[in-house]
């Protein structure tokens, strides 16, 4: 199993789309949580206190992005990770050495586990660096969150993440390709758990309903480490008004999640033809 | 011969696409060790679809097969297979070499077969160049080379010569040859008779999913015959009808082909000029694979 594990991690490093998704995330992660915000502060139009852009606020103010933007790149990375394997034909290859099917499969899992823990890591050390340079600039005290809740945040990233990659695995399989795995992937991240959770306050049987999708659990998860409902509202792009759920809930929920759409796609993969 | 001498042995092995779509038909197909057999079929006749079946990417719908003595697609038998379906697929993104690492390390082979394995296709120069820049007949010997990392004792070629030149073709023919001799099997498939007729010691004919014919080249191709062209013909015809040994004559094209065996060229010949006919054209023929070929697959049809 290290063997393959070792192969697939070998294909995911050499691949340039890995690199291009994790430099345009960092930068996008890096801009909204403390560029703008810090332009704005420094305009004098921002709403938000410039204690959230100081180390203090580091894991609240950087998790923001991950249950939205953070989880569409990583949908795309899982959709990359498996269909571009059907675009080149490259399942079949692998799936006529010696593994077999489940053992490959386990294999791009455990290499797309491992490829996204830089996803979280480099933010994270960005992140740390730019409320750094703020509060230097800003002569501000620099406090710097215990290392649990740096650990905890590190770990839900990573979570929320591991969630959106495995939903785009499972689009990818059910598609055997990339094009339309990524489209509605896009077309449910964006428009349907966006628009259905503006409505959920209006209509209280997608207040229910929207309890179990992705976003309201991402959110909740990040608003258990310490990102007020406010915050995560008033947060420009992928900005999320609720229903919020307890934070264990939201844990729980999202490991479901993770386990189901692994299990299904490991599943199809084991049981469908490859042509 | 006994079971365990074939290395694949399929019982009437099937495969539908719904109700109406047959793509193998109740194949029954015996490999033996050591031999390279051709699998010859037209297009769309289910070859490809039979030697997915085999490597366990296609599941039948019926009947089973058992190659190297494992059930299609298990680790043990593939461990021992190398294989080559359709045109090669790799990483365009990554190098040869680098290809082949990631096949090395799923099948559990020491990355030191990995040179020989490319000097053995001649690629060892161009090893460090990105996939999507090699030409079709590179892609098709970094394919062989990957069927080979392993040193497998079977390997399930799908018509490894498509696309290339004419030099390039001669060339993986003498290789596909080679790499036959010995205990390794070789299951070849291809619709280029030549192909077939050059390199294998047993061919199998696939016509709409099902095995028309099988055999060596030398009994697909039938007896020898004769070809005689004479005049008169009808007296012509009457001496060798009256020749010992003759089995059949048919009348073809202005002329007569004797079913008897070419030893007796000479013989009747002399009997042909003793008669007073005017022998024009004499000679030995056999029919081509090409036309056996064509014979099998328009009865099937």
């Amino acid at each position: 199993m290290t063997r393959s594990v070792t192969a697939e991690l070998l294909v995911v490093r050499k691949r340039v789309s890995t690199w291009i998704l994790l430099g345009i995330w960092t930068l996008l992660a890096l801009l909204f949580a403390y560029v703008v915000p810090y332009v704005q502060y420094l305009n004098g139009s921002s709403r938000q206190p410039l204690g959230d852009l100081l180390p203090e606020h580091l894991v609240g103010t950087l998790m923001g992005g991950f249950p939205f933007f953070g989880g569409v790149f990583a949908l795309q990375l899982g959709v990359l990770a498996v269909g571009s394997e059907y675009g080149w034909g490259t399942l079949k290859t692998l799936f006529t050495q010696r593994p077999g099917r489940l053992r490959v499969f386990a294999a791009k899992l455990l290499a797309l586990a491992v490829t996204l823990v830089p996803f979280v890591l480099v933010v994270f050390v960005l992140g740390a660096l730019s409320s750094y340079g703020i509060a230097l600039r800003e002569g501000a005290d620099i406090e710097w969150p215990s290392a649990w809740l740096v650990l905890r945040g590190l770990g839900a990233g990573w979570l929320i993440l591991a969630v959106w990659a495995a939903f785009g695995i499972l689009l990818a399989v059910l598609s055997r390709g990339t094009s339309l795995a990524v489209g509605i992937g896009i077309l449910y991240s964006l428009v349907i758990e966006g628009l259905l959770s503006a409505l959920a306050g209006e209509v209280s049987l997608l207040d229910r309903l929207v309890e179990f999708f992705l976003r309201a659990n991402g959110y909740s998860l990040v608003a258990a480490l310490g990102v007020s409902a406010e915050d995560v509202a008033d947060r420009g792009p992928g900005s999320f008004s609720g229903p919020f759920v307890g934070g264990v809930q939201a844990l729980l929920v999202l490991a479901s999640y993770l386990t189901v759409l692994l299990v299904a796609s490991g599943w199809l993969l084991r049981r469908r033809d490859v042509t | 011969m006994s079971a365990a001498e074939f290395v694949i042995e399929t019982r009437e092995l099937g495969k539908r696409y719904g109700e109406r779509i047959v793509a193998v038909d109740r194949l029954v197909m015996r490999v033996r060790r050591g031999e390279v057999y051709g699998f010859l079929g037209p297009n769309g006749a289910g070859k490809t679809t039979t030697l997915r079946m085999l490597l366990g990417l296609v599941r039948p719908t019926s009947g089973s097969a058992l190659v190297l003595g494992a059930a299609p697609g298990s680790p043990e038998g593939l461990a021992r297979i190398g294989a080559l379906i359709e045109t090669p697929t790799f990483y365009p993104f990554l190098s040869g070499r680098d290809n082949l690492r990631v096949l090395a390390l799923h099948a559990g082979v020491p990355e030191t077969q990995i040179g020989p394995a490319l000097a053995e296709v001649e690629l060892s120069a161009r090893a460090g160049d990105r996939f999507q820049t090699y030409s079709l007949g590179m892609k098709q010997r970094l394919g062989i080379a990957a069927a080979l990392i392993k040193d497998p004792e079977l390997l399930i070629l799908d018509e490894p010569t498509n696309g290339m030149d004419p030099a390039g073709m001669a060339e993986m023919r003498t290789f596909i040859r080679s790499l036959g001799r010995g205990m390794r099997t070789v299951l070849l498939s291809s619709h280029l008779m030549t192909e077939v007729e050059q390199i294998c010691d047993r061919v199998g004919v696939i016509s709409r999913g099902s095995l028309v014919g099988e055999g060596t080249v030398d009994e697909l191709r039938g007896r020898e015959s004769l070809w005689v062209r004479a005049e008169p013909l009808e007296e012509a015809e009457r001496v060798v009808r009256a020749f010992r040994g003759v089995e059949e004559v048919a009348r073809i094209d202005g002329g007569l082909r004797v079913g008897v065996d070419s030893a007796a060229a000479s013989a009747i010949n002399r009997a042909l000029v003793e008669a007073g006919v005017a022998v024009g054209e004499l000679r030995p023929e056999r029919a081509s694979l090409e036309k056996v070929f064509l014979e099998l697959t328009e009865e099937a049809a």
